[in-house]
């Protein structure tokens, strides 16, 4: 695994092909995603953006191994996603990705330490000692391993969560509006955790947002609308993306 | 429609599934309840006209005025009347027919050679009276007894034993007769009187065999001219009878001998089956209260929103209350319903297994209607009523507040009033059981310690997860930290939920430690009393059987190979006023076979007026040797004994001893209920048997067996009792699974979006099904520990308070295997139950978990 690791280090970290997803049948048939196709670089820091609706979040959990597409084709690394059954994604998921969502992020009966080892101990494995003493560090909980999350505010039950998600080396990273629930200057120290972390590290990081100011930190922005995609911004700052985001709600 | 009412409708629709559990809950305590009284009612019912019918034809029965009760005995021994009698009560105008009814005991041997009932019913035989209106048996098929050894028996029997007409065969009387069978018959429209096996002989083989001599009958059967009523013809009698005689009316014999088997079998049966459906529904009491607790709780928010919008505290609580109503109601009538198509289904299959159940519709008393239904409602609002105060007293804040870990239970009030709550009932205890012995203080303490063990529960259940799931972590890595952190995650409900399999529990120990205790007494009883080397008997239980023939122990005797062989005969007196078994034997034999403990006096010197009593009867009356006490028989002789001896050891004895000389004058049917054997010098234990079975084959083939077998024997009867004990309590274990299951399904949905986590995160199915069922042995491993050590407590509590109420020592044991047995299935059950929960956790949608609110 780690050869496969190596080679796709300098490639994408994943990517979805002509990613069409239906929610409903009949009637009530809703395309989420209408063909899309997007590549996620490794080493990068990536903003999934768009309105309400505009499937950004279907693409997150089809790429991510959470949620199937109807037709085109998911990969993480060179694992195509359509080929595993239910056991191997989860595998996949535990072994090769990390997650931090929106809200409810930690397990409530672990302590700091254990929800961080998490993946790990769901795998059975030691994981490396010098990484994940490392990632306390950088997310800056040493003196509250041995809390339980309610006893942390939210932005530090956050910083567990990124931590916990990087604790395995996955390819990539996908973090679901991951300052939603929280104050800017919270959200603000877990979005610089995440830009950091993929820095200092060559880790990928995929991001759902709906806030330019979050999309600022990311080194790419791609916008999403009605299930397309419809651009792509370099070195984003707060400004232009909002500025982005303005120019595609004007005609719909 | 008020709004409470609407309310709780729309949440019980909404929230059908959670409810399955406490319907089922109630359903089967209710239907278990429903179903015994219903039973009992038919039973009742069917025993009620099957006497009726049988001896619709009899008018007035003259019989022996008094009874000796012994104790333990609810049939006391009737003095027998004089068979010339007849004739003096033929005289009697309005008299149309009379005859003598001669009863005893006579077992028949089966065509496979073994003997035919015993196990509980009577075995009877009597006289065949010829006049079919007065005889309650009817000939179905053949003819009635002509000659000497000829027999009816009832049809019952005969299928049972594989005999038909023609047929000879041995009966036990309890000397062996030869007897053939010429015909059979019913009684009442069945096959027989429930399981009492009957043998009709002639009249004067019944004198021969069943009395002590011709001339005595146990009563004497009238019927009346046409249009003398029952009422005028005992009034016409009495006056001719002699003193100590009695007529009573037909219908009155027919309700005694109803009630008689109504005291004797339905009432014990019934009862029996009541207790064990009340523990059902103690338990189901467990599983409603900890159901509503967590749905109230799941429901703070949505109650919270209830009380900010301005409802009541009222209109909360009733809206639960209602809920619980609803659930009640359908449960118990649904409870009800089952509970007679149980005794229905009981009736179509007790017949199929030879059991004849009286035929005829099922009958259902009022109080068997409303009982179940009361209860089963009382039991489910009462479980409802303290969380349906607390949903009331929700804060309107709460709707903001997300509940994680909820350790309220283990509170210092709570340990303070439990620890202390504990101490006094094993005080209580304590006191009744070894320092002033008394049955109320020890079972008050017993009672106390059961609240105790409840009450503590939660306090317990955080160190108890902790020390039992311990091994988890090392075994199950991740999995089993999590199930053991989630079993932790709120006491209070652990513990409800383990508290239900703990009372199943507790009560399976509990028979189990009496069961092996009194198996433990019947072996030391035997080996501390029994000196001999075989001890011969009819294994029999209950009033069947009919005993040895008292001529076995002298033919015995007779063998090369045997130094003593010593009967022990049964006969009853009051003993200065009070009922009073006696063993009848060859006392200066009898020490020989059996470790009588320290004698003072001369056992040989009782001749036809000394009697030998235990010590203790001799304390408690202060009777020394030299003292006078008078017996009064049962054929109304008194007469004056002197205690010629008095005896340490009273196990297999019994209390009072008299020769088989000073019986003779006073015996009815007789019988010895065991001979012991010891053989001579170098006699082997093989050769000593084997010509100890020769000679008794002769005698109606009774059991010979060594010490050992026959202490096992003994015990036997306490193993059937166990396996009956353990199939009623299999309804409370299920109840108390399902309530785990209920449990651990209410939680799954509460933890909706932390398993989608996990599962996000990477937990396989396989890993997310074992931790919730690692979560449900954890709970129930927990449940069984209480239960055993509340059961053994139990136990030992009932084995020393019996030990203090009876005259012989009580042992006590722990049987090891026994309870690791029901250790395992305790904990099996923990498994079993966590599998749907776990299936259902498994297949939750990831994405849909992480979503949802």
């Amino acid at each position: 695994m780690s050869t496969a690791t190596a080679t796709t280090a300098t490639r994408n970290a994943a990517r979805v092909v002509d990613a069409v997803k239906v929610h409903g049948v009949g009637d009530t048939a809703v395309r989420a995603l209408d063909g899309v196709s997007v590549a996620f670089p490794a080493g990068r820091f990536t903003a999934i953006m768009g309105p309400s609706g505009s499937g950004k979040s279907t693409l997150m959990h089809c790429a991510a191994g959470l949620d199937t597409l109807t037709s085109g084709t998911a990969y993480i690394g060179d694992t195509e996603l359509r080929t595993l059954d239910e056991r191997r994604l989860t595998l996949l998921r535990r072994d090769r990705v990390g997650f931090v969502f929106q809200a409810y992020n930690l397990v409530p009966t672990l302590t700091v330490e254990e929800n961080i080892r998490l993946p790990l101990d769901l795998a059975g494995e030691r994981g490396e000692s010098e990484w994940i003493d490392a990632l306390v560090d950088v997310v800056g909980l040493r003196d509250r391993l041995h809390h339980r999350p309610s006893e942390l505010s939210g932005g530090q039950q956050q910083r567990v969560a990124v931590a916990r998600a990087f604790a395995g080396r996955p390819d990539v990273v996908f973090a679901d509006e991951p300052t939603g629930n929280l104050d800017s200057r919270a959200g603000g120290e877990v979005l610089g955790l995440l830009a950091r972390t993929v820095r200092r590290t060559g880790r990928t990081v995929v991001m759902v947002t709906h806030d330019p100011v979050a999309a600022a930190h990311a080194d790419e922005v791609v916008f999403l609308a009605d299930g397309r995609l419809v651009d792509r911004m370099e070195s984003p700052t707060a400004d232009r993306v909002l500025d982005r985001m303005k120019a595609f709600e004007v005609p719909s | 429609m008020n709004a409470s009412l609407r309310l709780s409708l729309s949440s019980l629709r909404a929230h059908r599934r959670r409810f399955a559990g406490t319907f089922l809950a109630v359903f089967l305590g209710v239907a278990f309840l429903a179903g015994t009284l219903v039973m009992g009612d038919t039973l009742r019912a069917g025993f009620d006209s099957m006497f009726g019918n049988a001896t619709a034809g009899t008018d007035a029965v003259v019989r022996g005025a008094d009874t000796i009760t012994t104790p333990g005995e609810s049939q006391g021994v009737r003095q027998p009347v004089p068979t010339d009698l007849a004739g003096t009560v033929e005289a009697v105008p309005g008299v149309a027919a009379v005859a003598p009814d001669i009863q005893g005991a006579g077992q028949l041997v089966g065509g496979d050679g073994r003997p035919i009932g015993g196990q509980g019913p009577p075995t009877l035989a009597g006289n065949w009276i010829p006049d079919p209106k007065l005889n309650p048996y009817r000939l179905a098929e053949g003819r009635a007894p002509a000659r000497s050894g000829e027999v009816v028996v009832n049809r019952g029997t005969a299928d049972k034993g594989g005999l038909k007409i023609g047929d000879t065969t041995t009966l036990r009387t309890p000397d062996p007769v030869r007897v053939t069978i010429v015909g059979l018959a019913t009684f009442g429209g069945e096959d027989g009187m429930a399981q009492v096996t009957f043998t009709g002989m002639t009249r004067a083989d019944a004198e021969q065999y069943l009395t002590a001599g011709p001339g005595r009958a146990t009563s004497i059967v009238v019927r009346a001219d046409p249009g003398v009523s029952q009422a005028e013809l005992v009034d016409r009698l009495t006056p001719v009878l002699p003193e100590g005689v009695e007529a009573i009316t037909g219908q009155e014999s027919a309700q005694e001998n109803t009630d008689m088997i109504a005291s004797r079998f339905l009432t014990i049966f019934t009862t029996f089956l009541l207790v064990f459906s009340g523990v059902a529904l103690l338990v189901a009491t467990f599983s409603i209260h900890n159901t509503f607790a967590i749905v109230v709780a799941q429901r703070a928010r949505e109650n919270a929103l209830l009380r900010a919008l301005g409802a009541s505290r009222r209109q909360v609580t009733e809206a639960t209350l209602v809920e619980a109503a609803a659930v009640a109601v359908t449960a118990s009538a649904a409870g009800l319903a089952g509970g007679i198509g149980i005794a229905a289904g009981l009736q179509a299959l007790f017949p199929a297994i030879g059991f004849p159940f009286p035929e005829g519709d099922l009958v259902i008393g009022a109080l068997s209607l409303t009982v179940p239904l009361v209860v089963g409602v009382l039991v489910c609002l009462g479980s409802a009523l303290l969380p349906a105060v607390r949903a009331g007293r929700t804060a309107p804040l709460a709707a903001l507040r997300e509940t994680a870990v909820d350790s309220s239970g283990a509170s210092r009030p709570r340990a303070v009033t439990g620890a202390g709550l504990l101490a006094l009932a094993v005080a209580a205890t304590l006191t009744g059981v070894l320092v002033t012995p008394s049955v109320w203080l020890a079972g008050g303490g017993a009672v106390l310690a059961l609240i105790a063990f409840v009450v503590l529960g939660p306090v317990a259940a955080g160190t108890a997860v902790r020390v039992l799931g311990s091994p988890l972590d090392r075994l199950r890595g991740v999995t089993g930290g999590l199930a053991r952190r989630n079993a932790l995650r709120s006491p209070k409900r652990t513990a409800a939920t383990a508290g239900a399999l703990m009372i199943g529990v507790a009560v399976v120990s509990l028979f189990t430690v009496f069961g092996a205790s009194l198996k433990a007494t019947m072996d030391q009883t035997v080996s501390r009393s029994f000196a001999g080397d075989v001890a011969v008997s009819t294994p029999a239980f209950g009033a069947g059987g009919s005993g040895l023939s008292p001529r076995l122990a002298p033919a015995l005797g007779r063998l090369p190979e045997v130094d003593t062989a010593v009967g022990l005969g049964r006969g009853v007196a009051e003993v200065d006023g009070k009922g009073r078994a006696l063993t009848v034997t060859d006392p200066v034999a009898l020490r020989r076979t059996f470790d009588l403990g320290t004698v003072r006096g001369d056992l040989g010197a009782l001749g036809t007026d000394g009697i030998a009593i235990t010590r203790q009867e001799a304390d408690r009356r202060h009777l020394t040797t030299g003292d006078t006490t008078r017996l009064a028989f049962t054929d109304g002789d008194e007469k004056t004994f002197t205690v010629r001896a008095v005896y340490g050891r009273s196990e297999l004895a019994g209390d009072y001893v008299i020769t088989r000389a000073a019986w003779a004058p006073h015996r009815t049917q007789d019988a010895d209920t065991l001979v012991a054997v010891s053989f001579a010098d170098g006699v082997s234990a093989a050769e000593g048997k084997a010509a100890v079975e020769k000679v008794a084959a002769i005698y109606g083939n009774p059991e010979v067996q060594t010490r050992d077998e026959y202490a096992q024997s003994s015990a036997g009867g306490i193993d059937m009792m166990l396996t009956l004990v353990y199939a009623l309590l299999a309804l409370a274990v299920l109840i108390a699974l399902l309530g785990i299951a209920n449990t651990l399904t209410l939680a799954i949905h509460e933890r909706t979006r932390e398993l989608g986590l996990l599962r996000a995160v990477g937990q396989t199915r396989s890993q997310l099904r074992a931790m919730v069922r690692w979560e449900s042995v954890l709970v129930a491993a927990f449940g069984t520990v209480g239960g055993l050590a509340l059961g053994a407590f139990l136990g030992w509590v009932l084995v020393r308070a019996s030990d203090g109420s009876s005259d012989s020592a009580f042992a006590f044991a722990l049987p090891p295997a026994r309870l690791a047995v029901v250790a395992l299935v305790g904990i099996a059950a923990g498994v079993l139950a966590g599998l749907r929960p776990a299936r259902r956790a498994a297949h939750l949608d990831v994405l849909r978990a992480i979503a949802t609110q």
